[in-house]
């Protein structure tokens, strides 16, 4: 029943009470689905098959616009590489947010989507990390073999060392199977990727009492800019986020049942979270989070849970919170001055992009870096994306709340919720979670605040896959909508939706020619080789120094001890950009223990793509470096050139610490 | 009523046995990943969910919840392992063997069969249903071959490298020189060393072929002063100089 205020309807339908009562009918709490979970048709094994056959075609398709990036043919890359997307995305999307599916079908095909979208993502870099978050963990794991210790520290990733469970995963499966760490590590993220989705969709399935209301949840999930790449790079992130929705998947299911069987629940949470605490310091902040405000609601919650039902999410949440501070305080790990600059730093930019769009003085705007502008087709699809997924949580977040309401319907059922009478306290967060969605765009768009408004949609798309579905299923696809539009337009969308999340995921997702300063597309054969002949002629463990990218395919391809800085408090970018060498930069090269410098000449050929050549605190740069500031080292007493490849050079700066 | 089946669980039970065998004895990668990879992500799960006895109302959740608490296992398995100095392949077959094991016995004396509803086999699935999934398997897997080959010939930079390694690295008395083609054709070059200005060593019409590697060692003369070595690479081409490197060669 619509509640409709009565001064809207009475009377004649002028203009703007049509305009009022349409809003408010798209928006309104009704939920019109009709409950198709009660009579699932068969699973449809002959249009399964076919998918199959097209999600491959897909992946072949998207292999060979790489390829056709690699030889240099952009035009033919983006298109062989954004057909082979859009196959593989659209069909299956159709499908799995169809109206009449069988649950084993949905299920089937959420996981060869979520597969075959991890398969896209492997077939950027077959053969090897080349993701900078990757490398990080890759030289960890390397470590973890080569010392058979834990905890050794880790120079790039400071807190490192205390989430290592990642790292202890794959040193697992290598250990035990002779597999290579990328095999190993590639083959753990297939199976995590698997594990995500079926935990989020029984997560959903639990709350809303329908396969299909999870599946196209669970759909709308991959919409989101952090599923597709980051969430599936061998980092410390793709584990958490498994185990946490792990734990909301087991929590959710846990309401339901009563004595002992409830306590066993709560030990496999408890595990669970115990894991999640070593594993990654955000992921346990997102369960404690959670948990905390399940518990909050469970508490002010008015006639739902008895008091042992509150007390329960009161341990979870109090287990949750404790759990990683209690690791970090046995780690001894100070995660706010790793996690603090970069809040801080989003948020001033956040607040500062606010300033400057009601200021009528706008300040001048940094030197842009050159990066690689996206075709107008996939900057439309993104935008589109979010539009969609903004008008999904217009017409869903009332219909969502109503979904947790008991009893009651239409607006009444969202009195019952501000009255604080609900059914499940999970369905009423993961709709407020929703609101997330906006804030994470707010922070994405301010560019410094770019960093915690991806982590942020990882969260916040719980809330926003929840009631997207629930838009869709009890609003679009709802008994009232008749016609093709209506029936056909919703999984149209969802697919531009898990587009938009592939279009969002990075700058330039298709393989091509070396860029400056641009993390994997800088990462090709010539940098590695020269990794390679320092261990090979040089053998590992020597000190190095050089720019963002050469550190890490030094420290992992040549494991060396490659380091950030030069000396305390003379970082390697000031000592490589200036012109020459001042006296304090040879200072801080003769008094420190660094034994070998890395010059990368390319340099000197473009501003870095991601704005900075060494480190993202470094002064933006309005022109690249000279060669003759790079080659500086040429002509220093003490400094030898002993490798030159014609792009890099390799210097021995040992003479220096004689000299001194 | 009849006895509960445990039959998977002895199924786990042998698995855990037999990759403690092969992990200590076999360098056989394929073995050692059939046994292996089941038992880092799921195996333990299963078998401790049977053993605590946490009911699972579908297939799809035991799976979920046996790879998640696989994964608790694991990660557990590596803090334990590390303080007992035994992060080896033997370390963690043993570690795996005794959890699945003591799981097991613990289901076993629990007296409860298991509580999943098993998979049936979908009616209706066609003889092309199986052409068709085998053929995606096999596009898929020339897609993945596809990206493998273009990556290995992927070669922007066309270069050749030059190195001169100080006795430090070298040996004592010794400099270690080298030329690495990395180019598409055959090159050749002349080479000439130098010591505190003074010709060392000149090698002359060096023909090297794309990936191969030209190496020497030269013995130097150790002064009670520090010297500076050379090497100077011309292209035969043109006589020009292409490269140039150096290395120090500390005095007594």
């Amino acid at each position: 029943m619509s509640l409709i205020p009565a001064q809207l309807t009475a009377g004649g339908a002028r203009p703007f009470q049509v305009w009022v009562q349409t809003i408010l009918g798209a928006i309104g709490p009704d939920l019109r689905g009709d409950n198709l979970d009660a009579r699932p048709p068969p699973v449809n094994l002959g249009l399964i098959a076919v998918l199959c056959l097209a999600a491959a075609a897909a992946l072949l398709l998207v292999a060979t616009g790489h390829g056709a990036g690699r030889r240099g043919h952009e035009t033919m890359a983006l298109l062989l590489f954004w057909s082979g997307v859009v196959i593989l995305i659209l069909p299956l999307s159709l499908r799995i947010a169809g109206p009449r599916v069988a649950r084993g079908e949905r299920f089937f095909l959420l996981f060869l989507l979520v597969e075959a979208l991890f398969l896209y993502k492997v077939l950027h870099s077959p053969t090897s990390f080349d993701g900078h978050d990757e490398f990080l963990h890759w030289i960890a794991a390397d470590d973890l073999m080569t010392a058979h210790r834990l905890f050794l520290p880790n120079p790039f990733l400071d807190v490192g060392p205390s989430y290592l469970a990642l790292e202890i995963l794959t040193t697992a499966i290598v250990n035990l199977t002779g597999l290579s760490i990328f095999a190993a590590g590639t083959l753990l993220l297939a199976v995590l990727r698997a594990t995500f989705v079926a935990a989020l969709f029984l997560l959903y399935e639990r709350l809303t009492g329908s396969a299909r209301l999870a599946a196209v949840g669970c759909l709308v999930y991959m919409g989101c800019s952090t599923f597709v790449l980051f969430e599936t790079m061998f980092s410390y992130e793709s584990l958490g986020l498994v185990l946490c929705v792990l734990i909301f998947a087991v929590e959710a299911t846990s309401r339901t049942l009563v004595g002992p069987p409830r306590l066993k629940a709560a030990g496999l949470i408890v595990l669970l979270l115990a894991a999640l605490a070593v594993t990654h310091h955000l992921s346990a902040a997102y369960a404690a989070i959670y948990l905390g405000a399940v518990a909050f609601f469970e508490v002010i919650h008015r006639n739902g849970p008895t008091r042992t039902e509150a007390r329960f999410a009161v341990f979870l949440a109090m287990v949750a919170v404790t759990l990683p501070l209690l690791w970090m305080e046995i780690r001894g790990t100070h995660i706010g001055n790793y996690l603090g600059p970069v809040v801080e730093s989003g948020i001033n930019n956040l607040v500062r992009k606010f300033h400057g769009l009601f200021s009528l003085h706008h300040s001048a705007a940094p030197a842009s870096s050159p990066s690689p502008s996206e075709p107008f087709g996939i900057r439309l699809i993104t935008l589109l994306a979010i539009l969609l997924t903004a008008v999904g949580l217009a017409t869903g977040f009332f219909r969502s709340l109503a979904l947790a309401a008991e009893g009651r319907t239409g607006w009444l059922a969202i009195r019952e919720i501000l009255g604080r009478r609900w059914r499940d306290s999970r369905l009423v967060l993961l709709t407020l979670l929703a609101f997330g969605f906006p804030v994470s765009i707010a922070f994405r768009l301010s560019g410094g605040g770019w960093e915690i408004g991806n982590r942020m949609g990882t969260l916040a798309f719980f809330g926003v896959g929840l009631v997207i579905a629930v838009s869709i299923v009890h609003y679009w696809q709802g008994r009232a909508q008749q016609g093709w539009w209506f029936r056909r337009a919703p999984p149209l969308a969802l697919a531009i939706i898990v587009l938009g999340g592939v279009t969002s995921s990075t700058i330039n997702p298709i393989q091509g020619h070396y860029k400056v300063g641009a993390d994997g597309h800088s990462v090709e054969p010539m940098g590695i080789d020269t990794a390679l002949w320092t261990k090979t002629w040089l053998g590992p463990g020597n000190r190095f120094t050089s720019d963002r990218i050469n550190r890490l395919l030094l420290a992992g391809y040549g494991r060396q001890d490659a380091r950030l800085a030069v000396f305390q408090g003379v970082d390697a970018g000031r000592v490589f950009m200036s012109k020459t060498l001042e006296p304090d930069e040879y200072w801080a090269l003769a008094k420190g223990d660094i034994e070998f410098l890395l010059v990368d000449l390319r340099l000197s050929m473009a501003l870095p793509v991601l704005g900075f050549y060494f480190e993202p605190w470094e002064p933006r740069a309005t022109a690249p470096p000279s060669a003759a500031a790079l080659l500086k080292f040429n002509n220093i007493k003490g400094i030898s050139r002993i490798y030159d490849n014609g792009y890099i050079v390799i210097y021995d700066v040992r003479g220096l610490h004689e000299r001194s | 009523m009849s006895a509960p089946s445990h039959r998977e669980l002895l199924a786990a039970c042998v698995w855990a046995t037999a990759l403690v065998a092969v992990a200590t004895v076999s360098d056989n990668v394929l073995e050692r990943a059939v046994l292996g990879l089941p038992m880092v992500l799921f195996i333990p799960g299963h078998a401790l969910l049977r053993g605590v006895g946490i009911r699972t109302t579908s297939l799809a959740e035991h799976l979920a919840y046996a790879v998640g608490i696989s994964l608790a296992v694991g990660i557990a398995g590596g803090l334990v392992l590390n303080i007992l100095g035994f992060l080896t392949p033997f370390g963690w077959a043993i570690w795996f063997w005794a959890i699945t094991l003591g799981a097991s016995l613990m289901a076993v004396r629990r007296h409860e069969d298991a509580n999943w509803q098993p998979w049936s086999r979908p009616a209706g699935l066609r003889r092309w249903h199986g052409v068709a999934f085998a053929l995606s398997i096999l596009v898929t897997t020339g897609a993945y071959a596809l990206a493998v080959r273009d990556e290995s010939n992927q070669q922007q930079f066309k270069y050749v490298e030059l190195w001169m390694l100080p006795p430090a690295n070298a040996g004592p008395g010794q400099l270690s020189v080298g030329v690495r083609s990395a180019e598409a054709q055959t090159q050749r070059f002349n080479l000439e060393v130098t010591l505190n200005g003074q010709s060392l060593a000149i090698f002359r019409s060096l023909a090297l072929a794309p990936g191969e590697t030209w190496t020497r060692k030269i013995s130097v003369p150790v002064l009670a002063a520090n010297q500076k070595a050379e090497a100077r690479l011309y292209r035969l081409e043109d006589n020009s100089l292409y490269r140039s490197v150096s290395a120090l060669v500390p005095g007594s």
